[in-house]
């Protein structure tokens, strides 16, 4: 009570103060540098604010709508509505489309649409069969369902009925009215003057430090951001928001980059121009859900060389090799990585009936481990770890296949830990929780004392972007990134930052309701997961809360193979936006209003 | 797709750690981030392990410690710097009372909204109410003996000068190890000592209140009296000796008589009245409180007790108060630390009436004129009480307290000299010279 008490007390006696420090930045001091800085630190939080909570709360209040794509005729009474794209049939209670009938097999078989409308019928190996117009169909092959045709599934018949023109057009108009877009033209400009407000800031801060490259980077994302944007308003795409986030998170990337490595800044914007252009096509790609799936096999053999090709030629630095040096370039294939393992991951509902396809994604995946294992990166190895459980839990949803995997991949946890437990793991274990211990300080703790430390001393409001010293203690611009954005930003804007990451996630959540097939769904998710587990080791590594393990913070930490990655895994969640012409990741056609065009 | 989407829910789980652990990191940023910013490696506000937020000066505007170009700058003349140490502290916060210890949040001015900003980057400047000058004074004055020297301002409560000795350099401060013992402590704030005689102020205050017919009382000292079969003695038999004359003569033998007339409740209430148990609040800083016991069933005891012996511990700093008390109408003025220019000071209830301070005033003043000498004084109109703390086998403490009443200078002084031998002939002369300095310095004065 006291503490909180003495906390009211101290914010009380700040307000109090506001107009004497007003009065006094003019009597203090006549250095225009000083004075900037003093006003600047409150309006970059107000920008900061209103970019974000304008994506954030139009992400927040847009409904993804269901809606029904086709009616499904069962016996003679029933009339069931079908919601997605991809629904099981079948007697079990967990099936899109359930009929009471102990002739139906539990998981009898698929319904599914494809991008031109057509509806297909797949059997699942169901232990009566199923026949179209009285043939009989083999399992595990699909069969194309026109409207009226006749579909038996083992005594129960069903019959296909397209929705009409008037529901079709009313889908349309539910949708449009449904989806909030929030204009992105005032977020854009507040963007750009938080830019090149960063930019005057920098040359302050900065002082002698300061450079050209920060002006042509600063420059050249604004541009690239106004470009990006104006192209897909062209495209007759409306919804900005996670891109903005994404763009605003760039920026303050740059500016952690200003601060703490200077001459690395155009560097950094050239990943971010990589990362947008990986967006756009992954997004392009991502669209036709054939043409993902055939990719796949193209995925699995590039991870694999990949990170054969790290274990084999990479560098070490803080203790993991992760790092392999290409000429003047230095990546970081596990990265990229994830992207793959998360583009073979996600399957589609067919593909989810197939053994042989979980089996291929399980020997993936344990590769990976014994590459990363190799590799002695253990923050990634934990991402991977955990994204591996997500995907299979979403892909099973079977506990007992579960905790088989659970013991499977925990000794595969294990045999990292053993690997890295001789280096820097254990030690990174001894300090978790105990880093103001006398013992650990200045010790093991320090990255993690000084961090806190500088945090603290920019409070809420920040000492203005260049001015602080935590840029000087190793790891800073990944490790350490929510510290030095709460030193030099202040902790509203860190905690924005970490806002937006749950933002962009609850909204891929919410966007699995009107999903149209299993793959955006899982993709999105297993993206979603990745950026959160990402910032969670990050941020609360940073702050001793976790141990600390060089996981990067998804956009902001320097560091150009994750920015790419940033961008890359946001185009899974892109690609699950299913709001009225929102998302560059799904083609107008699919939304029906391709055809409407065609027909009316 | 149905199963998909509850399954989905596992996703929001990882979110709510994230949500959790920050919220929990905020809690503690809230809650200890002054802390964490006031580590000696944060390089905001400090440099080499020292102070660089905020500078303090003394109450004329020399920089006594602070930021001077991004290092941190003592006050260059080592002997005032000894003079000030206890007052200021050193960057080790050796000395609990210190400014730079009590008032490091200040100078930083950490707040949780804004860290440790400050436009300039030099955090804030605060000027204490010491005058180096003057604690030189006192810090030669007492001439490498231990003790302590205060003077405070018994009308705004601006304490003026405390000095403390065994001193050090707080520019270069000595391991704790290798400090003599009582080298960190501010004797003036946070000492006790036993206080002799001046404790007879408080009696007296007690005899006024209590015992109306005082000033017809009078007594014959022959130089001990005998209580339960031991004695309490004096320096020498005084003779007949009123009330007045008892107080200048410093007569333990009459005061032991007055005490067991007032008895040991009153006395338990008077320590009380007139601050001596109290600690206050000197701008974030507190004074140690006195320690008195009257026992009403041990006649002896109660009777040194009366006399500032026994088991009596004086704060030197709530004795000021007390003096500045009976310089006033009875009320006491509390002490200060920061220097706000033009304030009145902030009394206390009510410690004597303001008739018993007038007669403690003329009692004063007679001590000096028939005793001490105002010879001694030359110049002063001094108020004043000496005291010859016996403490068990070496040397007394001498101590010598009162006030000034001078146009502009409303000063009250405590002088302490450990080992020191007889209390006005050793204290006196410390008070001298530093009040002599007072009245010569231009700035000390108050309008």
């Amino acid at each position: 009570m006291e503490i909180i008490l003495g906390i009211l007390k101290g914010i009380g006696g700040f307000f109090a103060g506001i107009p004497q420090a007003i009065a006094d930045v003019f009597t203090l001091t006549s250095n225009v540098g000083q004075i900037y800085t003093a006003f600047a630190r409150w309006i970059f939080i107000l920008l900061a604010l209103f970019i974000l909570l304008t994506s954030i709360r139009s992400l927040l209040k847009s409904r993804n709508p269901s809606e029904v794509w086709a009616y499904l005729n069962i016996g003679d009474y029933m009339n069931v509505p079908l919601r997605h794209w991809e629904n099981v049939i079948g007697r079990a209670r967990s099936c899109d489309i359930q009929i009471d009938d102990m002739s139906v097999s539990r998981n009898h078989g698929t319904l599914t649409r494809d991008n031109s409308g057509v509806w297909k019928y797949m059997d699942l190996g169901s232990k009566n069969g199923a026949s179209v117009n009285g043939r009989r169909v083999r399992p595990n092959a699909e069969v194309q369902l026109k409207a009226g045709d006749r579909l038996q599934l083992g005594g129960a018949v069903c019959t296909l009925f397209p929705i009409s023109i008037e529901e079709r057009r009313n889908n349309i108009q539910f949708r449009q009215e449904d989806t909030v877009v929030a204009s992105p033209w005032p977020s854009l400009v507040a963007l750009t003057v938080f830019q090149i407000m960063t930019v005057i800031q920098l040359m302050i801060g900065l002082g002698e430090k300061y450079n050209a490259q920060i002006t042509i980077s600063f420059l050249g994302i604004c541009v690239l951001m106004w470009i990006y944007v104006l192209f897909l308003r062209g495209m007759k795409r409306r919804g900005f928001e996670m891109e903005t986030i994404a763009f605003f998170l760039s920026t303050l990337s740059l500016a952690v980059t200003a601060t703490c490595l200077p001459n690395q800044v155009f560097k950094q914007f050239i990943t971010v121009v990589m990362g947008v252009v990986l967006f756009f096509f992954m997004c392009t790609w991502l669209r036709d859900l054939p043409r993902t799936i055939a990719l796949k096999k193209v995925m699995y053999v590039a991870a694999v060389l990949l990170l054969l090709f790290n274990v084999f030629f990479g560098t070490t630095k803080n203790g993991a090799s992760n790092w392999v040096q290409l000429g003047g370039l230095t990546i970081q294939p596990s990265e990229i990585v994830k992207l793959a393992f998360i583009w073979v991951g996600a399957a589609s509902l067919d593909e989810l009936f197939r053994r042989r396809n979980t089996l291929y994604f399980t020997i993936f995946a344990v590769f990976c481990f014994g590459c990363l294992a190799a590799m002695s990166d253990f923050g990634t190895a934990m991402i991977f770890f955990v994204i591996f459980l997500i995907i299979s839990f979403l892909r099973s949803g079977d506990f007992t296949k579960l905790i088989v995997i659970l013991g499977v991949t925990f000794a595969g946890g294990l045999m990292i830990l053993k690997f890295a437990s001789a280096s820097y793991v254990a030690s990174r274990f001894a300090v978790w929780g105990h880093a103001w211990d006398p013992e650990f300080i200045s010790n093991t703790g320090f990255q993690m004392t000084r961090a806190m430390t500088a945090a603290a001393s920019g409070g809420f409001v920040g000492l203005g972007a260049g001015e602080g010293w935590l840029n000087g203690i190793i790891a800073s611009e990944t490790d350490l990134v929510f510290c030095v954005v709460t030193e030099e930003w202040g902790l509203l804007i860190a905690l924005l930052a970490v806002a937006a990451i749950v933002t962009l996630s609850v909204f891929a959540y919410r966007s699995i309701l009107a999903g149209r097939s299993t793959y955006y769904t899982i993709a999105a998710c297993s993206a979603m997961a990745i950026f959160l587990m990402q910032t969670s080791l990050n941020v609360l590594g940073s702050v001793n809360l976790l141990p600390l393990t060089g996981v990067a913070f998804p956009f902001l930490s320097t560091g150009g193979t994750s920015m790419i990655a940033s961008w890359g895994l946001l185009a899974f969640l892109k690609a699950a936006d299913t709001r009225q012409n929102a998302s560059i990741a799904v083609s107008l056609k699919d939304k029906g209003l391709g055809e409407e065009v065609d027909e009316i | 797709m149905k199963k998909l989407e509850h399954r989905a829910i596992i996703c929001l789980l990882i979110a709510a750690v994230l949500v959790i652990g920050v919220g929990i990191f905020v809690f503690r940023f809230v809650t200890q981030g002054a802390d964490w910013a006031t580590y000696a490696y944060n390089s905001h506000i400090f440099a080499n392990g020292e102070l660089i937020s905020g500078s303090l000066y003394d109450v004329n505007g020399t920089l006594l410690v602070g930021n001077k170009d991004g290092k941190a700058a003592w006050l260059k003349d080592a002997t005032a710097r000894r003079a000030v140490a206890h007052a200021v502290g050193d960057s080790r916060g050796n000395v609990a009372t210190g400014a730079l210890s009590a008032y490091q949040d200040k100078m930083i001015g950490y707040n949780i909204v804004t860290g440790t900003y400050s436009i300039t980057g030099k955090g804030n400047d605060i000027t204490l109410t010491v005058n180096k000058d003057i604690s030189k004074t006192a810090y030669n004055a007492l001439a490498g003996r231990k003790g302590c020297v205060g003077v405070y301002n018994y009308k705004t409560g601006e304490i003026l000068c405390m000095v403390s000795t065994p001193s050090f350099d707080p520019k270069n401060p000595p391991s704790a190890a290798k400090a003599a013992s009582g080298t960190f402590v501010n004797k003036f704030l946070r000492g006790t000592m036993t206080p002799g005689s001046i404790f007879k102020l408080v009696t007296s205050a007690a005899v006024i209140e209590n015992y109306d017919d005082y000033q017809n009382w009078s007594y014959t000292c022959t130089g001990s009296r005998t209580i339960g079969g031991q004695k309490v003695t004096c320096t020498q038999a005084h003779g007949r000796e009123n009330f007045s004359q008892a107080l200048a003569n410093s007569c333990n033998c009459a005061f032991s008589v007055l005490t067991q007339k007032v008895g040991a409740s009153v006395m338990k209430d008077y320590v009380k009245k007139t601050g001596l148990t109290e600690a206050y609040d000197i701008d974030g800083i507190t004074n140690a409180r006195g320690t008195f016991k009257f026992p009403a069933y041990e006649p002896l005891s109660l009777a040194w007790a009366g006399i500032g012996q026994w088991k009596d511990q004086l704060n030197p700093c709530s004795m000021l108060v007390y003096l500045s008390a009976i310089a006033g109408d009875g009320h006491g003025v509390e002490p200060r630390f920061i220097h706000t220019s033009g304030s009145e000071g902030k009394t206390t209830d009510q410690m004597i009436d303001a008739s018993t301070a007038s007669i403690l005033r003329r009692m004063m003043r007679n001590n000096v004129t028939s005793n001490y000498g105002q010879a001694n004084y030359p110049g002063l109109e001094i108020y004043a009480k000496s005291g010859t703390a016996e403490v068990g086998t070496a040397n007394s403490t001498a101590w010598f307290c009162g006030f000034i009443r001078n146009e502009g200078y409303p000063y009250a002084f405590i002088v302490c000299v450990e080992n020191g031998g007889y209390g006005s002939a050793v204290a006196g002369p410390v008070a001298n010279t530093v009040m002599q300095k007072v009245v010569s310095t231009e700035s000390a004065r108050t309008q």
